[in-house]
Order: structure tokens, then sequence, then C-alpha cells
């Protein structure tokens, strides 16, 4: 009976520090956007509000909670709060399958830093990653208005699209690891000596392709298109409820999702890695801390790289981003699929 | 204990959610419920231990499939949408009978199905191998034909979608040019 109590403390501590960290830093991201953007363009971005800006979030934060809620005359009060709902509950739920480290022991209790290691966790990744598109569809449709109907029906064929793609392209990694657990996908990484991108690079590009997708980042950002739609679906929001939608859109789901390409490509937690040499790791010094180092760094890594692209790049055409996901990533996952199966076996060994 | 009481928040709530689907008179509301429910059958399937059905239902049926239906269904006018009069009462009445014919098949189905798995005859193997790896070996071994058979269906499906989509693109081709 001890032992429930105990995994119950564990798992709530757990959720607090998740939660603490998944919406706190997703708030102080939108000023490491703005900063990184800024130096793109050579301007030196918010530095009035706080050293270098950095009080810049709160100060937004204040703005955008203190401002009127305004709400279309005609719309569906309940339908477009409920999209607040759908948009942000997925998205963080996400974050119960994501390791962050390798296991360790407190007071004589092993701990998985890991909230639920189910294992099927990376088709609950994807189940709750495109339960996103009801938000949005429901955004578009509760306005009545037809620039968010507009917006909404772009991404949620751009969703539809290229969660195909995204599905058939983590596969090549699952067939390696054998495993649809994330914990254990990081685990045999280790054993086998190799980070999957090595031998999974085509995958990888049709991974971040389709990230960019989901989460509307530059170029495929269609269904905001700021030139024609306004804003897309969010048009009608007001305060922080127009605030939520690009938090969850442009920093957790780009934070879970990019966590989850550091589990399935970058091998996680694991230093860093060069085929037929093995792991080196410099940051030794870290002693036990130094996993958590690594998975922060690449994190980091993959989020400033989106940015980069975000702040770089021109937007493509409707027309392009289904064609690009129907006709060339598909097909190139699906024969990665092909290719994998046949080199597995030498991988396994 | 906690795993019964467990199944019997997620049974009630997808009894309700069922009854709000068909109760129900604005579409958006109606996917809303469906959309529910479905989660609550997931949940099912996560009390009863079979965690790749419940994330497939999750996939399958919560995303894939209802993502049409809202993807359709916002197309639909404001004011359709929340119209009130009921359509299509004589085709309801005309299919009633063969809606009893479907609830009978299903009954059928569910005694033999009773009958036929004896409980926890794949505990053994889901404990040693693990969920996904018992459904993929019972998949591709025992059920291996019905599995191809399920799969040429779908195939065909997919060609005659396939098929149906060209023709209207021929019909508008000459628009362009």
């Amino acid at each position: 009976m001890e032992s429930v109590w105990v995994d119950l403390l564990v798992a709530v501590i757990k959720i607090l520090v998740i939660l603490g960290i998944a919406l706190g830093l997703g708030a102080y991201l939108t000023w490491v956007e703005r900063k990184v953007a800024a130096h793109i363009q050579r301007r030196p971005g918010p530095m009035v509000v706080g050293w270098h800006g950095l009080l810049q979030p709160i100060a937004d934060g204040l703005k955008l909670i203190t401002k009127e809620d305004l709400f279309p005359r005609y719309g569906n009060r309940f339908l477009y709060n409920l999209a607040l709902v759908m948009a942000l509950v997925p998205a963080t739920l996400v974050f119960a399958v994501i390791p962050f480290g390798p296991e360790f022991e407190v007071f004589g209790y092993r701990v998985k830093p890991i909230l639920t290691d189910v294992n099927v966790g990376i088709l609950l990744v994807f189940g709750l990653g495109s339960l996103a598109v009801y938000a949005i569809a429901l955004a578009g449709w509760a306005s009545n208005s037809k620039y968010p109907l507009i917006g909404s029906m772009r991404k949620a064929g751009i969703i539809i699209s290229y969660e195909v793609a995204i599905t058939f392209a983590v596969m090549g990694p699952l067939i390696l690891a054998g495993t649809l657990s994330t914990y254990q996908i990081v685990q045999n990484q280790i054993e086998q000596n190799l980070w999957y991108i090595w031998v999974q690079p085509v995958a990888f590009v049709v991974y971040m392709f389709s990230l960019l997708a989901e989460t509307g980042r530059v170029p495929f950002d269609i269904q905001e298109a700021e030139a024609e739609l306004v804003t897309g679906f969010t048009v009608e929001y007001g305060g922080m409820k127009f605030g939520l939608f690009p938090l969850v859109e442009w920093y957790i789901e780009v934070l879970t999702l990019s966590a989850i390409a550091v589990v399935l490509f970058l091998g996680g937690w694991s230093p860093l890695n060069i085929p037929f040499v093995g792991f080196v790791d410099p940051l030794f010094f870290l002693g036990p801390l130094s996993p958590y180092a690594w998975f922060l760094l690449k994190v980091t890594a993959l989020f400033l790289f989106i940015l980069w692209l975000h702040w770089t790049l021109p937007r493509y055409r409707i027309d392009q981003i289904t064609e690009i996901a129907w006709k060339i990533m598909l097909p190139l996952a699906l024969l990665n699929i092909v290719i994998t199966s046949l080199i597995a076996p030498f991988i396994w060994d | 204990m906690v795993r019964f009481l467990i199944f019997l928040v997620f049974s009630a709530w997808a009894i309700i959610s069922a009854i709000g689907v068909v109760t129900f008179t604005n579409p958006i509301y109606v996917i809303l419920w469906l959309l529910s429910s479905l989660i609550a059958v997931a949940g099912i399937f996560f009390v009863a231990g079979a965690e790749l059905v419940g994330a497939l239902q999750l996939l399958i049926y919560a995303v894939a499939i209802a993502v049409f239906y809202v993807f359709v269904l916002t197309a639909v006018p404001w004011e359709k949408a929340v119209r009130k009069d009921p359509h299509y009462r004589t085709e309801g009445v005309l299919s009633l009978p063969l809606v009893l014919l479907l609830y009978l098949e299903m009954a059928v189905v569910f005694l033999l199905g009773v009958v036929a798995s004896p409980e926890g005859k794949f505990r053994e193997a889901i404990a040693k191998i693990g969920n996904a790896e018992v459904v993929g070996s019972v998949l591709f071994t025992k059920y291996f034909f019905a599995f191809e058979v399920v799969s040429l269906v779908l195939l065909i499906g997919m060609i005659g979608a396939v098929l149906i989509g060209r023709k209207e693109s021929q019909t508008y081709e000459d628009d362009t040019g």
C-alpha cells in the first residue's frame, strides 16, 4: 500500500516539474524568439524592459491579460472558449511521454525522469499532437467570420497531409529500435552505439518538414498568412486568448516535437555520437548532470534551427505545401521504410 | 477495485457521449460528442490493459477519421448548422429494419466472441514480450489471411477514391486552359 502512495507522490512531483518547465519556458521562449529574430535582421530587439529586455515577456503577459475580452456578436461562445482548452491540453499532455534523462535513485526509490513510460509512447505523441486540429477547426468555426474559417481549413488540410508523412517517417527509427516506448528507444540507441540520424537522414528530413508544417512555422505558416488572412483563425480572439494560440503552436508544440526528434534521431540524453567510434562526452565534468545537459543542448539546438528557418525563409503557397506532403515526403518516407527494413538486421547485431 | 471504478467512469462517459451524438441537432456539437465518446472508449481500452488498441483508437478514430467530419462540417454555413427542422424523416423510418438487423448481427458477433476468446489467454504472452508485439505476432500468424483480405478491401476503396477524384478533375480540366 505504501508504494502506491510513493508512486502517486512521485507522479505529482513529476507533473508539477514538467508543467512548470513547459509553461514557464514557453513564455520565456517568446523573448528568445524576438531576440533571435532581431539579430537575424540586424536590430537589437527588445532592450527597454529590464536588462536586454529580459522582463519583456512579463510586460507582454500583463498587457495581454488586462486587455478587453472582445467576442464576435454572432459567434458561438461555448465552442470559442472550448477551442482554447483543446489547443492547450493535448499539446502539454505530450510532455508526459518525453524522457529527460536516465533512471536514477532517490532515497532507495528508482525514478525515471519521464511521467509515464507506456510502451506505446510514440503513438500517443502523434495521437495527441494531431488533436490540435480540432482546436483550430473549432476556433475558425466558432468565430463565425470568413478569415478564421479559411485559416482553419488551410491548417486542417496541412495537418492531415503531414500527419501521414510524419507517422511513416518515424517508422524507420521505430524499426531499428524495435519498441514504441520513448525511454526504451533512447536506451536502445545507447546500447547499439548509434544515433539513428546517421542511418535515417531521410526520415529526419521528412520529420523536420512535418514538424514545421504541424506547428505552423515558416515556410508552412499559410494558415496565418498576415498579408491575405490577417492572422488566420486567431483573428477574432483578443487579449490572452489570442496569446494562447501562438504560445501553444509556436513554443509548446515545437518544444515537444523537437524533444521527440531528439529522442528518435539524436539519442535522447546520450552524449555526442560518432559513427564507428561510439560515444564521446566533452561534458563529462558535469558528472551525473551531463545527460540532462545533453538533452537540453540538443533540444535548444533544434529550436534555434527552427527559429533560424522561420526568420529567413519566404512562405510556400497552399498547393505547393500539399504537393510536397503527398508527392515528395510520403513516397520518400515509404522508400525509407523499405530500405530500413533491409538494413535493420545489420544494426540489431 | 480502483480499476473497476475507472472502468465505470469511462463507460458512463462513453454512454452519455453516445446519447449526446444522437440527440443534439447542431452538427458541430454532434462531432464533439462523437470525439468525446471515442476518447472514452480509448480510456476503456487503457483500463483493460490493451495499450496498443487504446493508442490506435486515439490515433485512427479520434484523430484521423473524426477529423474528416470536422473538415467537412466546418464548411457548413452557420445558418444551416443551427437549423432545427427535422430532415430525412422518411429515410429514417425506411432504414429502421436495416438498423435492427445490424444490431442483431452485432449481438450475435458479440456472443460468439465471448465464447471464442476465454479470458486471460494472452496474459502471459503480454507480460513476457509486450503489448504491441503480441498483437503483431497474432495478427501476422493466426489471422494472416483475414489481415491480407482486409488490406485488399482497403486497397479497393483507395482505388475507388482515386477514380472518383480523377473523374472530377477531367470535367474541370478545360477551365484553366
